[in-house]
């Protein structure tokens, strides 16, 4: 439970089949539910601690933004500090959303936001995942709660094509391991790339996420290669030539420095 | 002053000129032997998933790699005693090149292991040989300097290679970018070519003047042993194993590296255990990478100096304990300002043995025979380099925390540091016997030696002659 300034926010749950975390950025407090299941839920905001001490607040619910009909009561003490206001919700798969109790007191509101909502696959997918003609791919998704089943989708502009890995085996394999999914794609050809989404399959609602694929042809990376490749044999043969030129103009002069060398070799001995 | 040892290289380095240009191949041909293995870990995770095999699978074309780099430095020695740094080199490049388009053709991992971790190692063993050994052939009095440069291509090429990997990951998948790796490590072939062998102009001095010593260009042992030990002895110099300094250094480093790179794999993991966020965490190794690149220049230039260069041996081993006092202090500091002043601190002790550990073996046994001495010591160093970060994660498995790991590498490098400047004390006091030994056998035979040895004679006989003379006045006195 978190103590902000004079508001002390519980939940009392009547089922399972929810996990919450929170958050607060100054006077808005934020908790996050991850329901799993159509379920009865009771929210309740416990406020303790007004200043002046009222006798008693009035408050109301809001489901996205839009006030609840005949949700407004008039909140009692329920001991010298604390003023209860509950209520509970039967979510189903359209009530999923953001809930908040609002409350006043003097010429002042206060509120709470509960967000309802599936598990979510947090981490960044912007990145492709690059593959090449005729090679295979491993396509991932994880997600935090176990869903019922995964499916995977390929998209095909705003379409999603179901992936049936049993109907086509050749092409397609799909491995399914509790929190964890991976859909290899054998076989690659330029049609298959594109955006494949994975879908975690919970009773109340499915959560989704996506990865691009890019295929690329043998072709790209040959590129760059011969690129380079020609770079490294003209600085080689620059490199060799100069020497050579170097040396045939030094072999035109006289040079013989052998006695000057080994003199100045003992010379060196004898300082160190 | 103590000296160091002699060249016995038979001719004068140009210290300079094409010397510096020598300089940039070995800056790149050392850069990509060590930073080539570390930045191939950033296609891990995907290879790993491509072939469907753990962590500790993909991280053995790493380790295998780095162990086959350091194995194969006799082999390495024995082609550049044979052949000279350059063709070495090109082959070198050539073999990683090959071996990284071979692999970008791989089905299984094994595929990986034997074309990325034996070819590719041996490839960059014949790169880091020869690109050390040039540098003692060009350089003598500005050798240090020339050595602290040529060291700091590791930093610099892993700052370079690291983003460009995960650009070429981005945009062309791991096949496409071991297959443009291969052609990016062909420029180690450059790095090759700009590697002149040196024309030796001088001559043996049989006919000189009498007065050089073993000054003989690639002179062997005199003793005629027969059997396979004196053709080994022909390719790599075996008798390297009785040089007394040698030994010293060998043990010394062996014990070292335990200690040495398990600090710099564990940084960013010990990071995110302290609390720091991933940015945060790469962060601390730039600023250890940076510290490190302009670290080693700067232990060159100041080994350089006339008051260093002499006593270079006590410099490495102060570097070296340095590095262990700085590990044992870093558990005891707070936050992330602490781990920042660590990873300064690190950085500069890292980048100063780094810069001279192979200085510091050109002094000890000379310019013609280091190339068999690294070839040695890398294949015996190749053990504790390859054990030290495992057995460090292990101690952090094992105890769960850092600082245990942290003591121990701290002791690792402390100990051998503290062990090399008391026996490179000794080292320069029986060298300086030694040559006091030599120069006396060195005056010409007859008359002046005899003269010499009849002095001294003389000399114990009136010291003989004044104590007999002072016992018997003592002796006297003391009658009452």
């Amino acid at each position: 439970s978190l103590h902000i300034i004079f508001i002390n926010v519980q939940k009392i749950v009547c089922f399972d089949d929810y996990f919450t975390t929170s958050q607060h950025t100054g006077h808005v407090i934020v908790q996050e539910l991850e329901i799993l299941k159509p379920q009865k839920i009771e929210l309740s905001c416990i406020i303790s601690d007004i200043p002046n001490n009222p006798t008693h607040i009035i408050g109301y619910w809001k489901k996205n933004g839009n006030e609840i009909e005949n949700s407004k009561q008039t909140v009692y003490k329920v001991d010298k500090q604390r003023f209860i206001f509950k209520r509970i919700f039967n979510i189903q798969v359209n009530d999923l959303g953001n809930y908040s109790c609002i409350f006043s007191y003097l010429d002042k509101q206060e509120q709470v936001t509960f967000l309802l909502k599936v598990p979510v696959m947090k981490d960044k997918r912007d990145k492709p995942i690059v593959s090449y003609v005729g090679d295979s791919v491993v396509l991932d998704c994880k997600i935090k709660r176990m869903p019922n089943t995964w499916q995977w989708y390929k998209s095909n502009g705003t379409e999603k094509v179901l992936i049936n890995a049993t109907a086509d085996p050749m092409n397609y394999k799909i491995l399914l391991e509790k929190n964890v999914t991976k859909l290899t794609v054998l076989n690659l050809t330029e049609e298959d790339a594109g955006k494949y989404i994975c879908s975690a399959v919970f009773e109340i609602k499915s959560s989704e996420s996506h990865v691009y694929l890019k295929v690329l042809s043998l072709i790209e990376p040959l590129k760059p290669f011969i690129g380079i490749t020609i770079e490294v044999v003209i600085l080689v043969t620059l490199i060799l030539l100069y020497e050579r030129y170097g040396r045939s103009r030094n072999d035109s002069s006289v040079d013989d420095s052998s006695g000057t060398d080994g003199r100045r070799t003992r010379q060196r001995n004898l300082v160190h | 002053m103590p000296s160091t040892t002699v060249t016995s290289l038979g001719y004068t380095p140009p210290d300079g000129g094409w010397g510096w240009a020598v300089v940039f191949g070995s800056f790149l041909s050392i850069g990509f032997s060590y930073a080539f293995p570390k930045s191939l870990t950033i296609y891990f995770k995907e290879v790993q998933e491509y072939f469907s095999v753990s962590y500790s699978e993909i991280a053995w074309v790493s380790s295998i790699m780095l162990a086959t780099m350091y194995a194969g430095g006799p082999v390495s020695s024995i082609l550049v005693n044979r052949y000279g740094s350059r063709p070495v080199v090109m082959v070198g490049g050539l073999m990683v090149g090959v071996a990284m388009v071979a692999a970008s053709f791989g089905t299984t991992i094994m595929h990986l292991y034997i074309c990325v971790g034996v070819i590719g190692g041996l490839g960059l063993a014949f790169n880091l040989q020869p690109a050390l050994t040039i540098i003692g052939k060009y350089f003598l009095v500005k050798r240090p300097m020339a050595n602290g440069l040529a060291m700091a291509g590791s930093p610099v090429l892993l700052f370079t290679l690291a983003p460009l990997n995960q650009f070429l990951l981005d945009n062309f998948g791991w096949r496409g970018s071991f297959f443009i790796l291969g052609a990016i490590v062909l420029n180690c072939c450059v790095a090759g070519a700009l590697m002149r062998p040196i024309t030796i102009t001088a001559k043996p001095p049989a006919n000189q003047s009498g007065g050089d010593d073993d000054g003989a260009v690639g002179k062997t042992d005199p003793q005629a042993r027969a059997g396979c030990l004196a053709r080994v002895n022909k390719l790599i110099d075996l008798s390297l194993f009785k040089h007394r300094g040698y030994l010293i250094y060998l043990v010394g480093n062996v014990v070292m590296f335990f200690g040495f790179f398990a600090p710099v794999v564990f940084l960013a993991p010990y990071a995110k255990h302290q609390g720091t966020d991933e940015y945060s965490a790469a962060c601390l190794l730039s600023i250890f990478a940076l510290v490190d690149m302009v670290a080693r220049p700067g232990t060159g230039l100041v080994s350089n100096t006339r008051w260093i260069r002499p006593r270079i041996q006590y410099f490495f081993s102060f570097s070296v304990a340095y590095n262990g006092a700085c590990h044992l202090v870093c558990p005891l500091l707070p936050g992330y300002t602490g781990l920042v002043v660590y990873a300064v601190f690190f950085g500069l002790a890292f980048g100063m043995v780094c810069a001279l550990l192979f200085e510091v073996l050109m002094d000890l046994v000379g310019a013609q025979r280091f190339s068999s001495a690294v070839g040695l010591a890398t294949i015996i160093e190749c053990g504790p380099v390859l054990l030290g970060p495992p057995i460090s994660g292990a101690l952090v498995d094992i105890f769960m925390d850092y600082k245990y790991m942290y003591f121990a590498c701290g002791v690792m490098m402390l100990v051998p540091g503290l062990f090399l400047f008391i026996m490179n004390f000794f080292n320069y006091r029986w060298l300086k016997q030694e040559e006091h030994e030599k120069k006396r056998e060195e005056l010409p035979m007859g008359s002046a030696r005899e003269l010499a040895t009849m002095e001294e004679t003389k000399d114990s006989e009136q010291n003989i002659k004044l104590n007999q003379e002072k016992q018997l006045t003592d002796s006297d006195n003391k009658e009452p």
